[in-house]
């Protein structure tokens, strides 16, 4: 007996629902149950993708002994051949395996390319290369009906763009770590831009999710960086150039945002707060000294500049801020799992704040009592105050 | 495009259009261009390959006197009636076959020649010889100043001709 069916007979015991309802409701989770075969979609994606793989293993394995005509013969071959059997199959009813197709298509179109790089020995970067199948490919994977589908594209098309951009800007990159921090900004900004974009063009609706996705993960990835390189003391070289895609992502996301209908003028002005500060916080000289009162290093573990001038102290007050902007548009937006998220995130970001602040006190007896203690405030407070937090957020309106 | 069938098909057709167009563009920068042969050599012995690729500098022969200019600049290097690296935008008229490429952040003329494609099964034998100043690169260079990589020569002879007479 399915847990479905144990509770049904609870609720049928305690006369909360009938007879008909128990059939009906059995009846429906099955039927989604048949539709919701998620391991089977994983295991026909990961194979057709292995399949994509092993295609590009044979093909450079044997790269000597085939002649180059040969090689793109058989390739194009292949192409045209699977192109042939996902129009076969699109005027079938399974959209799995149609899905699945497209999947092995657009791989093997990524194969392609690699396989045309090497003939010729194309001297390019791993992101012109995605951003090219990125734009061929986007057509048909706009033919796709399953969500993975459009993630795998959204995700390598997200990547190529954000380091192609930064890479046009800069004139070429040479060591990525020291444009890393540019990438890291423009990758929330342009994920969200185009997940606005997305929601406004019909035809590209199905990708909205998955932008949105990357959008999140960006974020916290792009603030958590940030936070780690101001409060470390880390030296971040700085040009303008490289940071001219964000910028001007960040301008378009702006009016993105103020032309949205479904948003309130209170979510507009806190989205857009946030985004000016994430701008600011990147830039080494607004808003920061480059001083701070405590390194990583336990042996420099000495107050170096006063609280407020130490960058080590406005870093974590910063991302706290921007982390309450945007809880505060979740809360506001009906988001509960974001909300929820941020509001653990922004209670943990102040115990680490506690400790960047107390420094070595925290390394006494009373300080790590007291850090204790402040933790299972923090924690208590966060769980008791939270559904207020939120009941607060959506009343507020402007 | 109303009929959702054309659509497909368009969908379908449009990436192998663009990667056969892509293919016969640098066949015919292959086949169209003047044969040159450049010396090189791996920049650092212990690194001379990473994955299946070989990576190595290549010499242009370019005197020191003509080197680049300046740094980071988009440059050309005319190979006649001189060899000499100008600034893109400042190649003479008189230049009658050149490079496109750039001057790099040490003022070394580049033009994304330095990467060949190997079997990971004859890469230390490569190495070796590269490393013994044996090699040489064989390029098509057109009219509008693009080179394609023609084949890798290790003492005169194809890479493929060497491995296969050992």
């Amino acid at each position: 007996m399915t847990m479905i069916e144990k509770k049904l007979q609870v609720w049928e015991q305690q006369g909360l629902i009938n007879g008909d309802q128990y059939e009906a409701i059995l009846a429906f989770e099955q039927g989604d149950k048949q539709n919701n075969n998620w391991w089977l979609y994983s295991l026909l994606m990961l194979g057709s993708a292995i399949i994509g793989l092993g295609i590009i293993s044979l093909i450079a394995a044997n790269w000597v002994q085939i002649p180059d005509s040969i090689k793109l013969g058989v390739d194009f071959s292949c192409l045209l051949a699977l192109a042939g059997v996902i129009f076969w199959y699109q005027h079938q009813t399974k959209h799995l395996i149609s899905d699945t197709l497209i999947v092995a298509f657009i791989l093997l179109c990524l194969a392609s390319i690699g396989l045309i790089a090497q003939i010729y020995h194309i001297n390019g970067r791993w992101y012109h290369a995605i951003l090219l199948w990125s734009m061929i490919t986007l057509p048909i994977v706009l033919f796709a009906r399953h969500l993975f589908v459009h993630f795998l594209w959204v995700s390598l098309f997200i990547n190529a763009a954000v380091w192609s951009s930064v890479d046009l800007a800069a004139g070429q990159l040479r060591t990525a770590m020291r444009e890393l921090p540019a990438v890291l900004l423009l990758a929330p900004l342009l994920s969200a831009s185009l997940y606005l974009l997305a929601r406004r063009i019909a035809l590209l609706h199905k990708t909205s999710s998955s932008f949105f996705f990357w959008f999140q993960i960006s974020a916290l990835i792009a603030l958590v960086a940030i936070d780690l390189i101001r409060s470390g003391d880390d030296t971040q070289i700085f040009e303008w150039r490289w940071y001219l895609p964000a910028w001007i992502t960040a301008a378009l996301l702006i009016g993105l945002i103020l032309s949205r209908r479904s948003y309130r003028p209170l979510n507009k002005g806190l989205l857009i707060a946030a985004i000016i500060l994430l701008i600011l916080y990147y830039h080494p000289d607004i808003l920061f000294t480059g001083e701070t009162r405590y390194t990583f290093s336990a042996l420099d573990a000495s107050a170096r500049t006063s609280i407020w001038q130490a960058d080590d102290i406005r870093a974590p007050i910063l991302t706290i801020f921007i982390l309450f902007l945007y809880t505060i548009h979740a809360g506001n937006s009906g988001y509960h799992r974001t909300f929820n998220l941020l509001t653990f995130l922004i209670g943990l970001r102040f115990v680490a704040l506690y400790f960047q602040a107390m420094g070595g006190l925290a390394a006494t007896g009373v300080g790590l009592i007291l850090s204790g203690l402040m933790i299972i405030g923090i924690a208590w407070f966060w769980y008791s105050s939270r559904d207020r937090l939120q009941h607060w957020s959506k009343e507020l309106t402007l | 495009m109303k009929n959702p069938q054309l659509r497909l098909v368009a969908a379908l057709l449009f990436p192998i259009v663009v990667l056969a167009t892509n293919t016969w563009m640098y066949q015919q920068q292959r086949s169209a261009g003047e044969t040159f042969k450049f010396p090189i050599e791996g920049f650092d012995p212990r690194d001379l390959l990473s994955g299946h690729y070989l990576f190595y500098k290549v010499d242009y022969g370019v005197p020191s006197a003509n080197a680049c200019p300046t740094s980071d600049i988009a440059a050309a290097l005319c190979l006649r009636p001189e060899k000499r690296v100008y600034p893109a935008d400042e190649r003479p008229a008189n230049c009658e076959i050149y490079v496109q490429g750039e001057c790099d952040a040490n003022s070394v003329f580049t033009a994304g020649l330095n990467r060949f494609y190997i079997p990971q099964g004859y890469a230390s034998q490569l190495e070796a010889k590269i490393a013994d100043k044996k090699g040489e690169i064989e390029v098509s260079i057109d009219k509008r100043g693009n080179a394609a990589i023609l084949d890798l020569l290790i003492d005169g002879k194809s890479w493929k001709e060497t491995l296969q007479d050992e």
